[in-house]
């Protein structure tokens, strides 16, 4: 019979390796998925299931093993697995066809091996050949901006995976390609092993931060369930001393009852005082955790404002008729020449000038400049 | 009271004097604080009533200037009131400057540190440029680092707007060890190209941690210059030996940046050059420089709140806007006078810095930021 406790386990994302040794002992109490049922021997793992445990083995209703033409209707626990070549065939063929050793695809001729079957995840196989594709080549080629020196050389090296990719996706040269690969992982073996274990660093540090704000949020819960207990506790003695005095004493019953109530609010606004001390300790644990984190350096922003965006108002020319400047341009001891001087700056300076005031709105009646001037030139206010 | 004086009184109220900081030539220094919300601020008391002749001229520029500069790498200029016969500049408080950040020897530069404040310097100096304001002394200790790292470009009692055709300008201007060839050979023509060449000079600085070109009167500077740069051919600079002030000072063959410079990169290296390029027509514009490769290949430039920063504060030290007189007599090397209880610099030669301490100190281009 099926080991469906083995399926369960699977499901709930414990990580089988394609082709691995299955242990069989691995009972959990049920599994989150009960329409998926092996009617086979052997347990199929891998494939492009989602680590989080999300989304579940694909499976629908008009299922039909492409091999043996069974269907749902007929075999109710029809499950359908995936070949190494994306081919979908039931369980019992699988186990029919290779049990006896690798045996060639009955629909393609490929040579395959029982434990190359794989779970399906997408409905679209060619869907599932991607993700599967993908996920291996990042893991094969994991560098990262900060392993290049210039921009262009890591856009090449994207393009090149990008490349790859393409290639495995759609059988266009695969030896060649599987070549290609095989030597970029041989030429950058400790690159890739170093951005493995910072890749690792880094999830390990989310892991943290999440087990610590779900550490934070059942303390929390256990606080408020506490309180709440104890004003439940409060109440009831409370009302039990009411009684209490209404019977010993002999004032007036709406006097004793006005008496305690004051007192017990008095004790609950004491309370939330004692609530909100606590909540703000959590904020500034949280704002302090925010600081520590690194800022990161960002790339070079050469100018931050929009200032050059303007320079449409004005065309400046090469050259001006200007009897001011004439002497300067003539430079018979060429003094302005060598210390640098340009009088194209002066003309740019008049010509900026000259047009940077015409974009403000004129003044109002109350006058008050308007807010929309485009030159950083502002005075300071006063 | 008349309305402008009320006006005056409403606005000194605004603000509260601390302790004294600082004394300079012409103003004294006071750490101050906002009235409202305790803001620190840097308040400078110009002394008015000593001048014959009015208001001191670096005053004068310093607010004409600081009053229309408005930009996060220029020293922001809160107010301006009087009391009595003073004038008073509200500043922005900035606890230290490039100087005291260069000098002090625990700290570590990274390569993406020195890009980084190259750029904030850069983007100062583009819009005081692109305002055709003339800085006319930048050194390290006129870049003041604000408490989150950002650079501020200050001291602008030497700058002046970029002048009509056929109008002369001083030539006596920038400290002289960031002074560019041009002005040592007297030119009283020319243009914003003078600013760039002291932010080389500062570049260069930061990369070695001692001065680049430290010159000790005005013709050794220039000695100093071509020693490192080489003489300049009527080729490299047309028409320089028609300037004023020229002397032929000896030849001196061109050495390569790469020898000095040993562990920049290429791209450093050839900003610098282009920094220090003799003729000022060719040398790099502000914002050409903010386009050079050098600032967008890896490393990215720090941010600026993981700059190194000086750690021990010393309450004694004046700030650096303290000053700001040109004095022309001054034997030492800059043009401003020295505050009184400032240390001096002292020159040092690149082989006493060999000696006196480890080489990996001087700068580490190997490490990356983790």
């Amino acid at each position: 019979m099926s080991n469906r406790a083995n399926v369960g386990g699977w499901l709930q994302g414990k990580t089988i390796r394609k082709g691995g040794v299955v242990s069989t002992n691995t009972h959990s109490g049920r599994s989150s998925t009960p329409q998926v049922q092996s009617t086979s021997t052997t347990v199929f793992g891998g494939g492009v299931k989602d680590v989080s445990g999300r989304t579940s083995e694909y499976f629908s209703m008009d299922d039909q093993c492409p091999v043996c033409k069974s269907d749902r209707y007929l075999n109710p626990k029809l499950r359908l697995l995936v070949s190494s070549c994306y081919h979908k065939m039931c369980e019992s063929c699988i186990d029919r066809l290779f049990t006896l050793g690798p045996a060639p695809c009955p629909i393609c001729q490929k040579v395959l091996r029982k434990l190359a079957f794989t779970p399906q995840t997408f409905e679209d196989l060619t869907v599932e050949k991607e993700v599967a594709v993908r996920r291996r080549i990042a893991k094969e080629f994991n560098k990262r901006r900060e392993d290049f020196l210039d921009l262009r050389g890591y856009n090449d090296y994207l393009e090149e995976v990008e490349d790859i990719t393409f290639n495995l996706i759609n059988d266009i040269d695969v030896a060649q390609t599987e070549e290609r690969i095989q030597a970029h992982k041989k030429e950058n073996a400790s690159l890739i092993e170093k951005n493995i274990q910072r890749d690792e660093q880094y999830a390990q540090a989310l892991r943290e931060q999440e087990e610590a704000d779900r550490q934070e949020r059942e303390q929390r819960a256990l606080e408020a369930r506490r309180e709440e207990e104890l004003q439940r506790e409060e109440r009831e003695k409370d009302r039990r001393e009411i009684i209490d005095r209404l019977e010993t004493s002999n004032t007036d019953a709406a006097k004793v009852i006005a008496k305690s109530r004051a007192e017990a609010n008095k004790r609950s606004s004491a309370r939330t005082t004692v609530d909100s001390v606590l909540k703000s300790n959590a904020q500034l644990l949280r704002s302090r955790a925010a600081r520590s984190t690194t800022i990161p350096d960002v790339p070079h922003i050469p100018l931050q404002d929009d200032w050059y965006a303007y320079e449409d108002a004005y065309v400046l020319m090469n050259s001006y008729e200007d009897p001011y400047s004439e002497a300067v341009r003539k430079d018979r001891d060429g003094i302005m020449r060598a210390g640098g001087y340009r009088v194209d700056q002066a003309w740019e300076r008049a010509v900026r000038s000259a047009v940077m005031g015409l974009d403000l709105l004129p003044l109002t009646e109350q006058g008050s400049f308007s807010n929309s001037c485009p030159a950083d030139i502002v005075m300071a206010p006063v | 009271m008349d309305a402008v004086e009320k006006a005056n009184a409403e606005r000194q109220k605004r603000w509260a004097k601390d302790q004294k900081v600082g004394e300079g030539t012409y103003a004294v220094v006071y750490r101050g604080r906002e009235a409202v919300n305790q803001r620190k601020v840097a308040i400078k008391k110009i002394k008015v009533g000593q001048f014959k002749d009015g208001l001191d001229m670096s005053a004068i520029r310093e607010v004409k200037y600081l009053r229309e500069l408005h930009h996060q790498n220029i020293i922001e200029l809160l107010d301006v009131f009087s009391s009595k016969t003073n004038l008073n500049l509200v500043l922005e408080f900035l606890d230290s400057d490039l100087e005291m950040i260069i000098k002090d020897r625990t700290l570590v530069f990274l390569p993406a540190d020195i890009k980084s404040w190259m750029a904030m310097t850069f983007r100062g100096l583009e819009f005081c440029h692109r305002n055709f304001v003339l800085h006319r002394d930048l050194k390290p200790n006129n870049l003041l680092i604000a408490s989150d790292g950002q650079l501020k470009i200050a001291d602008f009692g030497l700058a002046r707007d970029f002048a009509d055709p056929g109008y002369k300008m001083t030539c006596q201007v920038i400290t002289r060890w960031y002074r560019p060839p041009e002005l040592l050979y007297g030119s009283r023509y020319y243009s914003t190209a003078v600013d760039v060449w002291s932010v080389g000079c500062i570049f260069a600085e930061l990369m070695l941690r001692t001065p680049y070109l430290p010159g000790e009167t005005d013709m050794d500077q220039l000695k100093t210059i071509f020693r490192a740069l080489g003489t300049p051919t009527e080729e490299d600079w047309p028409g320089h030996t028609k300037l004023p002030d020229y002397v032929p000072v000896g030849q001196f063959p061109r050495t390569p940046l790469r020898d000095l410079f040993t562990a920049a990169t290429a791209d450093a290296l050839n900003l610098l050059g282009k920094c220090l390029i003799y003729e000022p027509r060719k040398r790099i514009s502000a914002r050409d420089a903010l386009h050079h490769p050098y600032f967008f290949a890896l490393p990215y430039p720090s941010h600026p709140s993981k700059l190194p920063k000086v750690s021990t504060q010393t309450p004694s030290r004046p700030l650096e806007e303290v000053d700001g007189n040109v004095d022309m007599n001054a034997s030492g090397p800059g043009v401003k006078a020295a505050a009184p209880n400032r240390l001096k610099r002292k020159l040092t030669s690149p082989g006493d810095e060999l000696s006196g301490r480890p080489l990996a100190r001087r700068l580490d281009f190997t490490q990356k930021r983790v």
